[in-house]
């Protein structure tokens, strides 16, 4: 497991974001849920969008991934405008999103299948079961999804993202919904499969959790709080890799970046009582 | 040893009493529930035989009814021309229409309403036509299917073909309309093509709801069978009823009404069997 190197070409930008607003029609008027949003990704990073639920970091995420159209700027990836979701961008949603009249192995496959169109079903069938076998699965490939534990879902969602060799890896609050062990398992599995697959480089997460951020990104993207959201601050992690959970926390940099981050999402972009009526 | 054997024995028949308890318990409510039925079935031959009893020869008793179902139901198969065939035959020929009408309109239903789910513009222009045409009586249809086909066996296939198109249409619609957004996101953000979010998304989450609609059409295609047979005659459970009254045999009429319901009742058990295999647990 070797750090990705990353070569002065790569890291030119790559994604970027320009001038990102989103607003939604809704039935008290518009409503604008992120604002002039800028960003530069260089290739290779792993970026995090930390901020209050309801920031819009979703909202950015589901930009990049094509499913959202934005009001106005763009998002533009290796050099293309994106309008539509594409087999260069791989998403991992909050709530799985598996089908569950689908197996385990067909959940994965479907996708495989559709995406790859250029691989022979030989080949597809292949990479399905490299992807389980590395994400622990393989013996459980038949089951529903309903026979599954939460953490076990999340794999399958993390390997059917990974299995379609996506450009750009897309999380949404991927570990939200699971308890600290199965989370802190499934952060590693995230890392070793990032450093393994060498097609799929750049990762963009949203998360609120600050540990979580500080572990896997290069960079973390604080956003200041909604409505008309925007990236209040970015924070570069300037912590080598790999990166080992215990020696982290003794790191120097972590405890600083730990308290600027505290010192952002608690008081500077915190969410506002609403004064008392 | 032997005091091993013994108690191993013994063991072994405890066990055997207690998965044969347990068998029992696990029928239980079933032969409860069919205790209470029977018991309202008495209740109901017990007040049909009074009424007879006061009314007199107009309603024939349970008694008489059951010496005429048995001769029904004990030769079902004899044909001694055109208006004289046995029950199963009658009722063989209505099922074999019933399930004609039905496989043609579910057919049709189950495409159109997976268009008026799926586009928002079909249903834009087939709803309200749904709407108006479901409230009609499907017998209505029946001169124009005489028109276009000529023969009454025809005919009442149309009707049933008619009859099965409402339920199927608008439950296959509700369906496909209601698929959550979280199994939908899946075909967009993995680029499904329009066949594999047909195959892979719209129709296995709607299969629950297309096999109600089926449940429902079915239903009311054997409510209908009989008064289209009533209207084109020749042979069929509803011919059957009519050619009875005519013949002046309540008793055969009252049989025929106990068969007719019998049958009812199992096909829409068939029908909530396969829905019960096909729905899925999310």
């Amino acid at each position: 497991m070797n750090p990705k190197p990353i070569s002065p070409v790569m890291s030119t930008c790559y994604l970027e974001l320009r001038d990102l607003t989103i607003s939604f029609a809704t039935p008290r008027g518009r409503f604008t849920a992120v604002k002039n949003v800028n960003l530069t990704i260089p290739r290779g990073q792993i970026v995090s969008l930390i901020g209050h639920s309801g920031c819009g970091k979703s909202t950015i995420l589901n930009a990049i991934g094509g499913l959202v159209r934005p009001t106005a700027g763009e998002v533009i990836l290796g050099g293309v405008k994106i309008d539509a979701p594409g087999p260069d961008r791989g998403i991992v949603f909050q709530h799985y999103s598996l089908l569950p009249w689908l197996s385990v192995y067909e959940n994965i496959f479907e996708v495989v299948d559709s995406v790859m169109t250029g691989k022979t079903k030989q080949e597809k069938v292949e990479l399905v079961e490299r992807f389980l076998r590395m994400v622990g699965l393989w013996e459980h490939r038949d089951k529903k999804p309903r026979q599954i534990s939460g953490g076990m879902k999340q794999r399958v969602a993390v390997a059917r993202a990974f299995a379609i060799h996506p450009q750009v890896l897309l999380l949404d609050e991927p570990f939200g919904a699971l308890d600290a062990l199965t989370k802190t398992s499934l952060q590693d599995e995230l890392i070793n499969l990032w450093s393994m697959d060498n097609q799929t480089e750049t990762v963009v997460l949203v998360t609120h959790d600050i540990e979580e951020a500080i572990l896997l990104s290069d960079k973390i993207c604080v956003m200041t709080n909604g409505p008309e959201a925007t990236i209040g601050e970015v924070i570069e992690v300037p912590i080598p890799r790999p990166r080992n959970r215990r020696e982290l926390v003794h790191h120097p940099e972590y405890a600083k970046i730990h308290d600027r981050l505290l010192y952002l999402l608690m008081e500077a972009f915190a969410v506002r009582k609403r004064a008392a009526a | 040893m032997k005091e091993q054997a013994v108690i191993n024995s013994l063991r072994s028949s405890v066990e055997h009493k207690t998965t044969v308890a347990s068998w029992f318990n696990q029928f239980k409510p079933a032969a409860v529930s069919t205790l209470y039925a029977i018991g309202g079935l008495l209740l109901l031959t017990l007040f049909w035989g009074l009424l007879s009893g006061l009314v007199g020869k107009e309603l024939p008793g349970p008694l008489a009814t059951l010496k005429v179902f048995w001769q029904l139901v004990s030769d079902p198969f004899y044909d001694n021309g055109p208006n004289d065939k046995g029950i199963a035959i009658q009722l063989g020929s209505s099922l074999a229409r019933v399930f004609a009408g039905f496989a043609l309109g579910s057919l049709v239903a189950i495409p159109i309403g997976v268009l008026m789910g799926a586009e928002p513009v079909c249903k834009r222009m087939f709803y309200p036509l749904v709407q108006l045409l479901r409230p009609v009586s499907p017998l209505a249809w029946f001169p124009l299917g005489l028109a276009v086909f000529k023969h009454a066996g025809e005919a009442t296939i149309f009707v049933i073909f008619i009859t099965s198109l409402w339920p199927t249409v608008i439950n296959t619609a509700f369906g496909v309309a209601s698929v959550p957004e979280d199994h939908k996101i899946v075909g967009r953000a993995f680029g499904f093509s329009r066949g594999r979010r047909l195959r892979k998304i719209l129709i296995p989450y709607s299969l629950p709801h297309i096999l109600t609609g089926l449940r429902l059409s079915m239903g009311v295609a054997w409510l209908v069978i009989v008064a289209g047979e009533m209207l084109s005659g020749g042979i069929g459970i509803g011919f059957f009823v009519w050619d009875s009254w005519n013949a002046l045999s309540l008793e055969r009429v009252m049989s025929a009404i106990l068969l007719i319901g019998a049958i009812g009742l199992l096909l829409d058990r068939g029908f909530d069997l396969l829905a019960r295999r096909v729905s899925y647990e999310s």
